[in-house]
């Protein structure tokens, strides 16, 4: 008796212990794709060791990071850091501060620490109805010479309460300026949102991503040129390829932008650029979500963020070169022995070899960058 | 022969004594059973909160007396089920602190036609403003008509007045929508342009019902949290389309949740349930809903799914207090055409 006793006990803890150990391993379970990002510093997964050139900065939960031999370090807290730009001679950075209400530029080095505040957006309420004195500057990028600052701005807005067509307007003031003596750029569409991404030229201009309805009333993104505050400038993109985000090479050649077409994709698009217009858009990507291409300092590829998974947060991905410039069939080779005086031989029917698709490479995996965050790359 | 010991009892005892191998058998069987129990509560909270939302009662009131409106369509007719087809009303409110409970106004009213068979997916906006006759009695704006008289009374009002049948209805609060998407995970999706409001309601965390706040959602391809995909799909002042644009928006944002759904495993169910406990409720029974996520899942395109915002000409600004006068002689034959 005494044993079955013992046997009952046992079993009765063992089911207890059984019950609680199911209980407690499904509450901890959680499918991946229901997982929150990790931090780029944490130690593991640990970005792939794969090499780029240089420096690229990046934004996570409103903190800045940077990414350099395959580690990221952390340069700022997450205080709504978003959209770093190098200053032209790499020697600093500018970020977008974005708190409930309105963003600010600043000036930071590149280990994070803010030096200059360039904009002051907060204003205080017109009434317990009205917040919109406050205004947003994004995406800020400097001239080449360093001694503009353009961003997308949204004020000053004179209209009071109940004006609801907030539209940014790519705006350039002096660095260290006041806003009153910098002047819009641009003119935007109404009840669009506005002029986005101003990207300064070398010789002076601006290409942007200009917002606008389109035949059918839906709302589509074009690339503009602009070569003067105030001009009408001209579109560099039709509506129906709907174009953002634009990027120069680091030769000045070539663009790279995502499209989408009207769809729910965006694909990794480059076009070539003579200073004024653009060559055919050239799909590279068609497979993925792409935002925020930037070229590699040294010409050796784009990188982009990028869904690491069918509806996932945003992982940073390479593009090699060969991807979008494939080498050029080599020049074949005189045939050996010197001159050939029968006749001409004739050609073996055998097809061109096709060069092998170069595949984007994923650099990180359980990250969350911030998609609608700019990238900037130091080489 | 010990003392008290009888013929017959080492038998008995010898049987009562378990072998090894059913003792071994017993507490595995034991462990599995507890196993299973523990998994059993992990889930009851989630079973319970998919009994509560589920298999709602509907009672759908019967057309408002005639003589007092003229019912631009004719009563509706149960409309044949090809190919298993079925139509549903998805209705989104506000459920702040604003409204009574229950009696809130529809800020969002969808209607999504499913063929299985052809998996044809069609999403038909209704606007919220649209002036319309309510099965409550009288005319409005068609959110107001679950405010007076619930899922029913939107039900009737839709079905008479575009002529379709409608086999149940899905209800989901603001911040259920906040909830589920977060539980997910967020979703993907690309915003058409930016969206600049600065009169969007605080109404969520702002601590003020009626208080404003600006939102800026930036445009192009991201990862939305619930917050912000609220953001994307409930403002409207920017948009020249108004509610119209805001319609579009939500029609993506849905097929975003569509497409992340898919990604989900039964470990996720009871954050889900916790996420929809109370601002999530339909007719659609615990069976169905259960038949209907692998058919959810067959359906791989996004771009197959047929969206349409009744833009004008088939609507038209300038209707009783800021109300959207429809166009029936346009909307009803494209609602036959694509919810016959």
């Amino acid at each position: 008796m005494i044993a079955r006793f013992l046997l009952a006990v046992g079993l009765a803890i063992l089911m207890v212990i059984s019950g609680t150990t199911s209980y407690v391993y499904l509450s901890s379970r959680q499918s991946r794709a229901v997982a929150a990002p990790q931090k780029p510093t944490d130690p593991t997964p640990r970005a792939q060791q794969f090499t780029l050139p240089g420096t690229i900065y990046l934004a996570q939960s409103g903190a800045l990071y940077s990414f350099s031999a395959g580690r990221f370090h952390q340069l700022t807290g997450e205080a709504g850091w978003t959209q770093p730009a190098l200053f032209p001679d790499g020697s600093q950075l500018l970020a977008v501060k974005r708190s409930a209400l309105f963003s600010d530029v600043y000036v930071l080095t590149r280990f994070g620490n803010v030096t200059s505040q360039l904009t002051n957006n907060q204003a205080p309420a017109r009434s317990r109805w009205d917040t919109g004195a406050n205004a947003w500057s994004f995406y800020p990028r400097l001239s080449p010479d360093q001694r503009t600052l353009y961003m997308s701005y949204d004020g000053p807005k004179a209209a009071g309460n109940g004006y609801f067509n907030v539209v940014m307007e790519v705006w350039g003031i002096p660095l260290g300026g006041q806003i009153r003596q910098g002047r819009s750029w641009t003119t935007a569409n109404d009840y669009t949102g506005g002029d986005m991404q101003p990207l300064p030229l070398p010789g002076g201009g601006l290409i942007y991503t200009k917002y606008s309805y389109d035949s059918n009333a839906n709302r589509v993104g074009q690339l503009w040129y602009t070569n003067r505050a105030g001009s009408a400038g001209k579109a560099l993109t039709s509506t129906g390829a709907n174009c953002a985000q634009p990027a120069l090479s680091p030769d000045g050649h070539n663009l790279a932008m995502i499209c989408n077409y009207g769809k729910q994709v965006s694909y990794l698009t480059i076009a070539s650029w003579n200073g004024s217009s653009l060559g055919p858009l050239q799909t590279v990507i068609s497979d993925q979500l792409v935002a925020q291409p930037i070229w590699a300092p040294d010409g050796s590829g784009i990188a982009y963020l990028a869904p690491g998974g069918p509806a996932a947060p945003f992982q940073l991905w390479w593009l090699p070169k060969a991807r979008y410039a494939p080498p050029p069939p080599p020049v074949p080779s005189p045939t050996p022995g010197g001159p050939h005086n029968g006749p001409a031989p004739t050609p073996s029917p055998t097809a061109a070899p096709t060069p092998p698709l170069v595949k984007p490479i994923q650099l990180t995996t359980n990250l969350g960058f911030d998609a609608t965050s700019s990238l900037a790359w130091s080489g | 022969m010990p003392f008290g010991f009888k013929p017959g009892h080492r038998a008995r005892a010898s049987r009562r004594r378990l072998s090894p191998f059913r003792t071994l058998t017993i507490a595995l069987l034991a462990v599995a059973l507890s196993a299973a129990a523990g998994g059993f509560a992990y889930f009851i909270p989630a079973a319970v909160t998919a009994f509560n939302a589920t298999a709602q009662v509907v009672k759908i009131p019967s057309p408002s007396p005639g003589g007092l409106f003229f019912s631009p369509s004719p009563s509706p007719s149960e409309a044949p089920q090809s190919q298993g087809a079925f139509t549903v009303l998805l209705l989104g409110s506000d459920d702040d602190s604003k409204f009574f409970a229950d009696h809130v106004l529809t800020q969002s009213m969808i209607l999504v036609r499913v063929v299985p068979a052809t998996k044809e997916v069609t999403m038909l906006s209704i606007p919220r403003d649209l002036y319309a006759h309510l099965s409550t009695g009288g005319f409005g704006k068609i959110d107001g008509a679950y405010s007076y008289g619930g899922a029913g009374a939107a039900i009737a009002t839709v079905q008479q007045d575009f002529n379709v049948h409608i086999d149940d209805y899905i209800w989901v609060g603001l911040l259920g929508l906040i909830k589920v998407i977060d539980a997910i995970g967020g979703i993907d999706v690309v915003t058409t342009n930016p969206v600049l409001d600065d009169y969007y309601p605080a109404d969520v965390y702002g601590g003020d019902p009626y208080g404003y706040q600006r939102v800026a959602v930036l445009a192009g391809p991201q990862h939305l949290d619930g917050l912000h995909a609220m953001e994307y799909v409930r403002s409207r002042h920017g948009d020249l389309q108004s509610d119209f644009g805001r319609s579009k928006r939500q029609q993506q944002v849905l097929t975003a949740i569509r497409q992340k759904a898919k990604q989900l495993s039964p470990e996720d169910i009871p954050s889900l349930a916790a996420a929809i406990g109370g601002e999530l409720k339909t007719s659609i029974g615990l069976d169905r809903v259960a038949r209907l996520v692998p058919l959810a899942a067959s359906f791989d395109n996004p771009d197959s799914i047929r969206t349409i915002v009744l833009v004008p000409p088939y609507t038209h600004g300038g209707g009783p207090g800021g109300s959207v006068t429809p166009n029936w002689s346009l909307i009803l034959p494209l609602v036959h055409q694509y919810f016959p």
